[in-house]
């Protein structure tokens, strides 16, 4: 009985320390829908009565090209994504894999692209997009983001293949598999786990970007993050449309996030091996 | 079916050399048995066989064609792998007909479900069919793993300790089965193993390797009654062979031998003798097997030495009784009943005739009684 008493009480500390926290972080996002609905009039009051209108969502989305900046934005985030894949997985299945001379300081290298601050490149890499012409395409926005994409997805399915036991893919290869299948068939499915959750991860790194797209863009091509800044207008912030654009801009994280939740579970390839 | 030849085979991973020059030749319709303690080549032999492993020197031949530069698909092996290398995200099934249903050796899904039923039958997996290997243990992953290696008709099967993690009663019945199937679909099969048990009762050949280098090949009763040297020797029997030094006498033209600080001088068989008088040393080590030696309570005769018991340890159906003699400790066997104190006196016996004898250096292999016929039996 007093055990029974002990396990719904720490079921219901856990739980309600797990609500405060669920309050606590979704409570900004809760308020940045509320301003959508505001009027600037009513922008500073703290209360929670006001007097709902659609004005807001009017002005960003039918009157502003908000629209196809997010169009961009999607163009640009998975293309860069799906190159990232593309290039990336391989490139993780060598360092995971083969010996060769330097491979550490190659795979750091990768990995060090993530540590420098964009804002310490950005110069030398304007002038270079400007001769060669990529200022303001999707290629250079695409080409500038793998910077973002490439080390994080490189680094996770690394670790990843390390995981997986080679004996499995010489299995396949005796079976009677050319290398393609192998990796197909029998490697693409143990580590895809790894592979989505990290895609997902530099997707939201690549939509998010901003100093990138503020400086080799914004003429032609513009994504959600530069286009937010229109509202700041001379007079005043209109924060009721920036809040607008904000809130449209994260659908695409949560639709993506919540779609692929069971790929993010682990531990298919445990247990095959011996234990 | 196919004849497999290595020759002169070298493989080093980085500074440790795991093979050294290395040959070995497999007949076709063989049950070839790879033996010897762990860390001493044996499964970089298969994978070196199937292609997994390329040699930095020699050269591999399956049918007489040199398959040094042939991918491991087309080589048309078939391997167990000791730790199972499952599929892990297909299930028993899929695991079993996953050769056949690859490019190279495709088969209709028909004749895959026929042949996937016949080995998960003889395999008794044939209800776990639907499970994926996270869902099952340890010896019916193991099973499955023989199961996708027997579906297919190879040059060559490879067995990578294929029983290692059964229960005793089902590795019985395995061991069985797999040489009922060797014999009666005539198929090649090199199989790794360090239980000597399963060395000596599956093997048409043993080949004992140690340290990258094979110490024998040779039949189970060449490799177990004229082992090549003494680390062959230790390696098969249970308890394991009983070695001491012993000086060889010679005592009115005849030669005679005094061990283990014993007054008596033993004598042996004449073909012995022989060999003994023309090995240029006057010490020679002795091997003596546990089941060789008997004992007593009393000293019946002469032949009997005196020792005192140093320990008993009951192994199931036998016991192993361990005898100090003069510091030397000798392992024997003893009926399961046989109870008897610790340091109490007990006198052993040993038949000479099945003793061995090993140069006292270089640890290689002399003689011992009747030689002959242990080695031309299977000629």
């Amino acid at each position: 009985m007093n055990l029974k008493l002990k396990r719904i009480c720490g079921a219901s500390v856990r739980n309600t320390l797990l609500a405060l926290y669920a309050v606590f972080a979704l409570f900004p996002i809760f308020w940045m829908i509320l301003i959508t609905f505001k009027t600037d009039a009513e922008m500073y009051t703290t209360t929670f009565i006001f007097h709902p209108t659609l004005h807001n969502y009017e002005e960003v989305l039918l009157r502003t090209d908000y629209f196809w900046a997010f169009l961009d934005n999607i163009i640009v985030s998975s293309l860069a994504v799906v190159v990232s894949v593309l290039a990336g997985v391989p490139a993780a299945y060598a360092l995971a894999r083969y010996k060769f001379r330097g491979k550490e300081d190659l795979a750091f290298t990768i990995l060090s692209f993530k540590f420098a601050p964009e804002i310490l490149v950005i110069l030398p890499l304007f002038m270079i997009y400007q001769k060669l012409g990529i200022f303001d395409t999707y290629f250079g926005l695409i080409w500038v983001y793998q910077l973002i994409t490439m080390p994080l997805i490189i680094w996770v399915v690394r670790g990843y293949f390390e995981d997986v036991n080679i004996e499995i893919e010489q299995a396949a290869q005796l079976d009677g598999y050319p290398w393609y299948s192998v990796f197909l068939k029998i490697l693409l499915p143990l580590i895809k786990p790894g592979l989505v959750a990290a895609a997902l991860l530099s997707f939201i790194f690549a939509w998010n970007s901003f100093t990138f797209p503020l400086l080799l863009s914004g003429f032609k091509i513009e994504t959600v993050t530069v286009a937010s800044l229109k509202y700041i207008a001379s007079d005043t912030v209109h924060y009721g449309q920036m809040a607008v654009a904000a809130t449209v801009a994260v659908i695409p994280e949560v639709v993506l996030a919540l779609l692929i939740q069971k790929h993010l579970v682990r531990g298919l390839s445990f247990g095959a091996v011996k234990g | 079916m196919a004849q497999i030849e290595l020759n002169n085979i070298t493989k080093k991973f980085k500074r440790t050399v795991a093979l050294e020059n290395l040959s070995l030749a497999v007949k076709d319709k063989e049950f070839f048995v790879l033996f010897g303690p762990a860390g001493a080549g044996k499964t970089t032999i298969l994978k070196t066989i199937a292609g997994l492993e390329f040699p930095d020197a020699g050269c591999v031949k399956i049918n007489d064609d040199i398959v040094n530069l042939v991918e491991p698909a087309r080589r048309n092996v078939s391997m167990v792998f000791e730790n199972y290398a499952l599929y892990p995200h297909f299930t028993v099934y899929d695991n079993i007909a996953s050769p056949m249903r690859s490019p190279l050796y495709k088969k209709d899904e028909e004749f895959i479900k026929k042949e996937v039923y016949r080995v998960a039958t003889m395999m008794k997996i044939d209800d776990l069919m639907d499970r994926l290997p996270s869902q099952i243990s340890n010896g019916q992953k193991q099973r499955v793993a023989i199961g996708r290696c027997l579906v297919r008709q190879p040059n060559v099967f490879l067995m990578d300790e294929p029983l290692a993690h059964l229960d005793a009663k089902l590795r019985h019945f395995m061991r069985a089965e797999l040489k009922e199937m060797q014999s009666s679909f005539d198929t090649t099969i090199i199989y790794v193993t360090h239980d000597y048990l399963e060395a000596l009762s599956l093997g048409d050949r043993i080949g004992v390797i140690n340290e990258g280098k094979i110490e024998q090949i040779g039949t189970a009763d060449e490799v177990y009654y004229t082992p090549a040297n003494q680390f062959v020797a230790k390696l098969f029997g249970e308890p394991e062979i009983n070695l001491f030094g012993a000086d060889i006498i010679e005592e009115v033209g005849k030669i005679k031998l005094k061990f283990l600080d014993q007054k008596h001088l033993f004598s042996v068989e004449d073909d012995v003798a022989a060999a003994l008088s023309a090995c240029e040393h006057s010490v020679v080590k002795m091997g003596i097997r546990g089941t060789c030696i008997s004992y007593s309570l009393s000293k019946e005769d002469d032949e009997f030495i005196h020792g005192t018991i140093y320990s008993l340890e009951p192994i199931g159906n036998k016991s192993i009784l361990i005898v100090d003699i003069a510091g030397q400790q000798i392992r024997l066997l003893a009926p399961n009943d046989f109870y008897a104190d610790l340091d109490s006196d007990i006198y052993i016996k040993m038949n000479l005739k099945n003793a061995l004898f090993f140069d006292k250096d270089d640890e290689t292999f002399i003689i011992r009684h009747n030689q002959k016929h242990y080695i031309e039996k299977t000629l």
